[in-house]
């Protein structure tokens, strides 16, 4: 019996082809997993099985119900979890999971037992407002809010983009107890690890099904997106002694709590640094300290030779700086931002006119030089946001969590590009939630309650700690938390 | 009827948690109040006044006394000759001139004034003023009676265009506001999916709103009542009664406000600027509707507050009963009605 029919369903955004004639079945109580790059129509099939969109051709049902025609017995049945977490940010922990059960027409008493697994782990927060937790946190309440009414099939468009690797193993977990309920689930994720838990995939990309199977054969068929060859890389560039943050015992605390306790390491010039660390571990805190933003309460740090504490001004002039969350102004042409971000950090007109069309030429941009940046694919944003972030040629450039939402062949992309920063001698400070990347660092650290756990090449941790790879390990040390992930 | 209420305790909570938009709502009509009450006010007072006469006798002392002890104007200086008072004017020392002829006494007549005319609206004011309190009125020909407002104080004129004003712009604004807000967190993707109807989530929207909007309809007329001293002469159910309709009007209107904006931000300018300029410029709140060129006085005859302007005008200070308003309380329902099925019907039901 098959919980979701698909049938030849398209669907078009004025000239913007999102699907063209999807066709796939899911079984009831089968873990189905959508996978696809970003843009390829993942969230449009998410939201026509939700009923929140009407297909332009074919048809959809789920659990026998036409989504269209008998949409109303179809929203009574599903629960499903936007890829944004749609939690009220004023509301408290509590409020939120009594209005969503409200909402379905049940209360928190009549489904608590079938979400107590998750919720009992965010329980001792009721009365914190959802804005105040960390992204591991929302995500649960976002769950337990999908799951209060006891859907029968459970749609999840990339639940755990931003959130680290440990809540990530657990919120399968939890998974895999509601498939033991007969639920069945269609989850969206850019993570290789997770594909791997689902039963069977539909590799989705430019709107259509490319392959439906079990992960291992979907994995194999299109490796070359999920699998790409590791990028080669040779070590031993950096230079020993030329050290280009130095950091000592470095402390930031609010009020009694410590969000940053204690930290000391070293990067050398033209070194890739991993700064690992689940949510809430205090790497944004860190991270803020050295970029110049925010003042360390006690200890000593130098980024490239300038004082954290005092010649933050001269810091922010000698590094390069991308996170996910800004990259470039949409609304400008590719060109116009480059001549923006080069002009703020003091570049010449007559360099950045040069550098400008090396640089699109290099990354295969040129014929893009006048398109807005907002009708670019995301990973191409993502390039370009770090072209432009050392287009300065800074000292060291610093990445918060530069790769999220893409998948592994735009990824490997990206490293190709930090891999040449790297050879001209910048040195590059990196976040990320994805430990292949994490292997792919000269160096890395995991820290774990604001302070750094651990320290050493890839290869040194794994042999260390007696581990097959550093996923192992960051799980491992993570889990060792005292303090919540909040 | 749960969800309903659950969802009614919920938009509570959002507006009672967001204090500084709380202030800004309740601090808004104060302020408003307060303003026009005290500070900006278009009546007649103080204005400098410079007289005119080569020869003072027993009939133009009188005059010139009248003036004198009147809130009105002050005597500033007497000269002898036009020029001089005229002089005065232009150097900014003088509003008004009141020029007495040499044979006033005697032919009771020969009046002059000079008047910086620089705002058309006030020196016409003055003039009249001044005319009223020279013309002696036991031998005046033209006997003037003010009805309603017979001090002319604009506090009578402008308490129902604050709330005309108010009302809308709340109301509009902060509907649109939550909905969109609801649109651009995500929100409004689970709420969709959810079984509850459509009508249920915006009916549960808007019934906050229309409460806080009552709150500061309390709020505005107990201000004018005991504040501004403006005799709420009306019956005071149907002010209450037409306040209601004209409020349900802005709620429609900021529900459609919301289906055609896609960011919070787009949502506010389009009520504060599509809505705004025209309520203030049109409506008959600060520019008499019959003086506009008849273009404008067409446009202006679908703007909704020009009637609960209007209306509340009547109410309040002139006392009329409901029979007195029909026309606009009836334009007013068709507008309302007319409004909220549109509204109702644009709500979509899904994603675009």
């Amino acid at each position: 019996m098959n919980a979701i029919e698909v049938n030849g369903v398209g669907k078009n955004y004025g000239k913007v082809q999102a699907l063209s004639d999807v066709t796939f079945a899911v079984r009831q109580g089968e873990v189905f997993g959508l996978i696809g790059p970003d843009g390829a129509g993942k969230t449009s099939m998410f939201r026509i099985l939700c009923t929140l969109l009407k297909p332009d051709s074919g048809t959809a049902s789920v659990l026998g119900h036409d989504v269209v025609s008998q949409y109303k017995a179809v929203r009574r049945k599903v629960g499903y979890m936007p890829g944004r977490f749609s939690l009220y940010d004023d509301l408290t922990v509590r409020e939120n999971l009594e209005f969503f059960a409200t909402l379905f027409g049940t209360t928190v008493g009549q489904g608590y037992d079938f979400i107590k697994a998750i919720y009992s782990q965010i329980e001792r927060f009721d009365n914190r407002k959802a804005g105040a937790l960390s992204g591991g946190m929302k995500q649960k309440l976002a769950l337990s809010c999908a799951l209060v009414h006891q859907p029968e099939v459970l749609f999840l468009d990339e639940p755990t983009t931003g959130v680290d690797p440990v809540s990530r193993k657990e919120l399968w977990e939890m998974l895999g107890s509601l498939k033991e309920r007969g639920i069945t689930i269609v989850a969206a994720t850019p993570y290789l690890d997770e594909v791997r838990r689902c039963e069977r995939v539909a590799f989705l990309d430019h709107g259509q099904v490319q392959g439906i199977d079990t992960p291992e054969a979907i994995l194999e068929r299109f490796a070359h997106v999920f699998n790409p060859p590791p990028v080669s890389h040779e070590q031993g560039g950096a230079l020993a002694g030329d050290n280009v943050i130095e950091v000592e015992h470095l402390v930031k605390a609010f009020g009694t709590f410590h969000a940053v306790d204690d930290i000391s390491f070293t990067v050398r010039r033209g070194e890739i640094f991993g700064f690992l660390g689940a949510n809430g571990a205090g790497k944004t805190t860190a991270m803020r300290i050295l970029t110049g933003l925010s003042q360390p309460t006690s200890g000593r740090g130098k980024v490239a030779g300038f004082d954290v504490g005092t010649e933050y001004e001269q810091i922010k002039r000698h590094i390069g700086y991308m996170s996910q969350r800004f990259s470039l102004y949409e609304d400008l042409t590719i060109a116009e931002n480059i001549r923006l971000f080069a002009g703020i950090y003091g570049v010449p007109a007559d360099v950045i006119e040069r550098k400008t069309d090396d640089l699109l030429a290099r990354l295969q941009f040129a014929d893009h030089k006048h398109d807005l940046v907002g009708s670019l694919p995301l990973g191409w944003k993502q390039k370009l946001a770090f072209s432009v972030s050392i287009f300065h040629d800074p000292g060291v450039v610093f990445l918060d969590e530069p790769t999220g939402g893409v998948d592994p062949a735009t990824r490997r992309q990206f490293w190709e590009l930090i891999y040449e920063a790297a050879e001209r001698g910048i040195t590059v400070f990196v976040t990320t939630h994805y430990m292949d990347e994490a292997e792919y660092c000269d160096r890395i650290s995991i820290m774990v309650d604001g302070k750094i756990s651990a320290m050493g090449s890839p290869q040194e941790l794994k042999r260390q700690y007696g581990m097959p790879d550093i996923d192992h390990v960051f799980t491992y040390l993570a889990r060792q938390a005292a303090r919540s992930s909040d | 009827m749960r969800q309903f209420f659950s969802f009614v305790i919920k938009e509570t909570k959002h507006i009672l948690r967001d204090r500084r938009t709380m202030l800004i709502l309740f601090g808004m009509p104060v302020v408003l109040m307060t303003l026009f009450g005290f500070a900006i006010t278009n009546d007649v007072r103080n204005v400098r006044t410079v007289v005119v006469t080569s020869q003072i006798d027993h009939l133009t002392r009188q005059a010139v006394d009248r003036l004198a002890v009147s809130e009105y104007f002050v005597i500033t200086a007497t000269v002898p000759t036009p020029r001089e008072a005229e002089r005065m004017i232009r150097n900014q020392q003088a509003d008004l001139a009141i020029v007495f002829a040499n044979d006033f006494a005697s032919k009771k007549s020969g009046l002059q004034f000079i008047v910086d005319a620089a705002d058309p609206n006030m020196s016409q004011q003055w003039t009249n003023y001044a005319t009223q309190v020279i013309t002696n009125p036991s031998s005046s020909v033209v006997n003037v009676r003010m009805l309603y407002n017979p001090g002319m104080k604009s506090a009578y004129n402008f308490v129902p265009a604050i709330m005309g004003m108010l009302l809308m712009l709340i109301c509009a604004m902060m509907t649109s506001i939550s909905i969109v807000r609801e649109k651009e967190k995500g929100t409004m993707e689970m709420l969709l999916v959810s079984p509850v109807k459509p009508l249920v989530i915006i009916i549960a929207k808007v019934v906050p709103y229309m409460m806080l909007a009552i709150v500061i309809l309390v709020t505005i007329l107990l201000m004018a009542r005991f504040v501004l001293d403006v005799p709420l002469a009306g019956s005071l159910v149907w002010i209450v009664v037409v306040s209601v309709i004209y409020i349900v009007l802005a709620l429609s209107l900021g529900l459609l406000i919301s289906n055609i904006a896609t960011s919070q931000l787009m949502a506010l300018l389009l009520s504060a600027m599509v809505l705004l300029m025209p309520i203030v410029m049109l409506s008959g709140m600060l520019f008499p509707i019959e003086s506009m060129p008849t273009v404008l006085q067409w446009v202006s005859a679908v703007i909704p507050p020009r009637y609960y302007i209007a209306a509340m005008r009547k109410l309040m200070i002139m006392g009329v009963g409901i029979d007195g308003v029909l026309r606009e309380v009836a334009i007013l329902t068709g507008m309302t009605a007319l409004l909220l099925v549109v509204a109702l019907a644009k709500f979509k039901n899904r994603l675009e």
